[in-house]
């Protein structure tokens, strides 16, 4: 009888921190989208923004299985930085690409926004209105679909 | 004395289990926290650099190349090879960038293709010209997207400016800079923009980057449903043409026969569908250039 306690008991504790676990994932694009299932042109069901935090459910290939908000889908594992957190509340990184360093704890430092604009400031010959020009430039994923398609060639 | 040697197991267990790191509790949860900031702090000193911040710096490297060379204005090229290059970036190891993955074409007889960190990919016009098709097109956009996938742009940047940024960077817990900081900051990122600049322009990558580029561009057009033959064939008409012209992509590659020799072998095998390529290359002579 005791010995029954000492079993469940043991694994209750061995087993608790496992249940306490939450996988997390930050998105590390300005924006993405998570989609009904992994698949790269499978229906959008929510967007998301950079650093939002999405909840992981389970892996798929290279794509997570996300909770965000009230939406529930498939992003790709390269879009966000995988961050697991342990009952103590550290953290451990990994990226979906597989770089390691913790990309949500470098976000916006460094190189951000404020470097290009004074950069931009000291050097006014730079043509950065075309650099804008080509990233509005922007293909649709049926647009993508169709062309793949078309071409005979094979959906990723 | 076997329930004393089960109860010994069971606390075994559960100790062994708690020193792991999913299952740290107290003091044990310190030094496992400790050890993953080393780890951290390890990585982050060998490649500081997040994708958001690699993305600012491809940007301003393709300012400064919009400096050089002029924009084509061939809307319906552009979008075409935006297509084909969204098509094999779909296929690489990295899909999604910060920034995402955009191309566009310089106005310029010159033979060359340029990857800036990030996403943004440049191909010349003399270049859309010397492909014979679609799929040799693709070739020479999935050989950029390998540069950019192993982060070839951000290598070309001096250790010395890293080992200053990670200083400023590493003190720094807000997102705004002030005064000296600020200036710091954008002097190491001037500086890099004019190593990045150099490497891609006159120097040129290391021959072992440009050979694994080509053996990811292999990999990403047989995974496309491309005809990874196109690259060879494409690097063929490349050693009789490249050698006349001058500049550009002879400047900055290795001898183009040295990387036919390279990739002959490793081209991945697979029934290579003709009719398909037939259809691509019929939409490639429909694109006005």
């Amino acid at each position: 009888m005791r010995i029954k306690f000492l079993i469940t008991l043991s694994l209750l504790i061995i087993l608790a921190p496992v249940l306490l676990l939450a996988e997390t994932a930050t998105v590390i694009t300005k924006e993405n989208a998570i989609r009904e299932y992994c698949k790269f042109f499978a229906p959008v069901k929510a967007q998301v923004r950079y650093n939002d935090v999405l909840e992981i459910l389970s892996t798929e290939g290279d794509w997570y299985k996300v909770q965000f908000g009230q939406s529930t889908g498939c992003i790709h594992k390269t879009a966000v930085d995988k961050r697991t957190a342990s009952a103590s509340g550290s953290f451990s990184s990994r990226k979906g690409s597989g770089v390691s360093e913790n990309e949500a704890a470098l976000a916006g430092k460094g190189f951000n926004p404020q470097v290009e604009s004074s950069y931009k400031q000291k050097h006014p010959e730079m043509k950065y209105h075309l650099v804008d020009n080509i990233e509005k430039l922007l293909v649709s994923d049926r647009e993508i679909e169709q062309f793949v398609t078309q071409g005979g060639l094979r959906q990723p | 004395m076997k329930k004393y040697l089960i109860l010994s197991v069971f606390i075994f267990a559960v100790f062994s289990a708690s020193s792991s790191e999913a299952f740290d509790f107290g003091d044990i949860s310190k030094h496992v926290g400790n050890a993953i900031g080393v780890v951290d702090t390890t990585a982050k000193a060998a490649r500081p650099i997040s994708d958001e911040e690699e993305y600012y710096v491809g940007r301003a490297v393709a300012a400064k190349i919009l400096g050089t060379y002029q924009l084509s204005n061939n809307k319906e090229l552009t979008r075409y090879v935006n297509l084909i290059g969204k098509t094999v970036a779909m296929n690489s190891e990295k899909p999604f960038t910060y920034g995402g993955y955009h191309f566009a074409i310089l106005d310029t007889d010159e033979l060359n293709a340029l990857a800036c960190p990030g996403g943004t990919i440049f191909i010349t016009r003399g270049m859309v010209n010397l492909a014979a098709n679609e799929d040799e097109l693709a070739a020479i956009l999935a050989h950029e997207v390998g540069h950019i996938n192993k982060r070839d742009g951000i290598s070309a940047i001096k250790s010395a400016r890293w080992t200053e940024a990670v200083t400023i960077i590493g003190t720094q817990a807000a997102k705004t800079y002030s005064g000296g900081e600020l200036s710091q900051l954008v002097g190491i990122f001037e500086g890099s923009i004019d190593d990045i600049f150099k490497t891609l322009v006159v120097n040129g990558y290391s021959k072992s980057q440009e050979y694994a580029a080509d053996e990811s561009a292999l990999r990403y057009l047989a995974k496309s449903g491309y005809d990874p033959n196109a690259l060879n064939d494409f690097l063929k008409r490349l050693a009789t043409k490249g050698k006349s012209s001058g500049g550009g992509i002879t400047q900055t590659h290795p001898a183009t026969s040295d990387r036919i020799d390279k990739i002959s072998g490793n081209i991945p095998s697979g029934q290579v569908d003709r009719k398909a390529v037939e259809i691509r290359t019929a939409r490639f002579n429909r694109i006005p250039k």
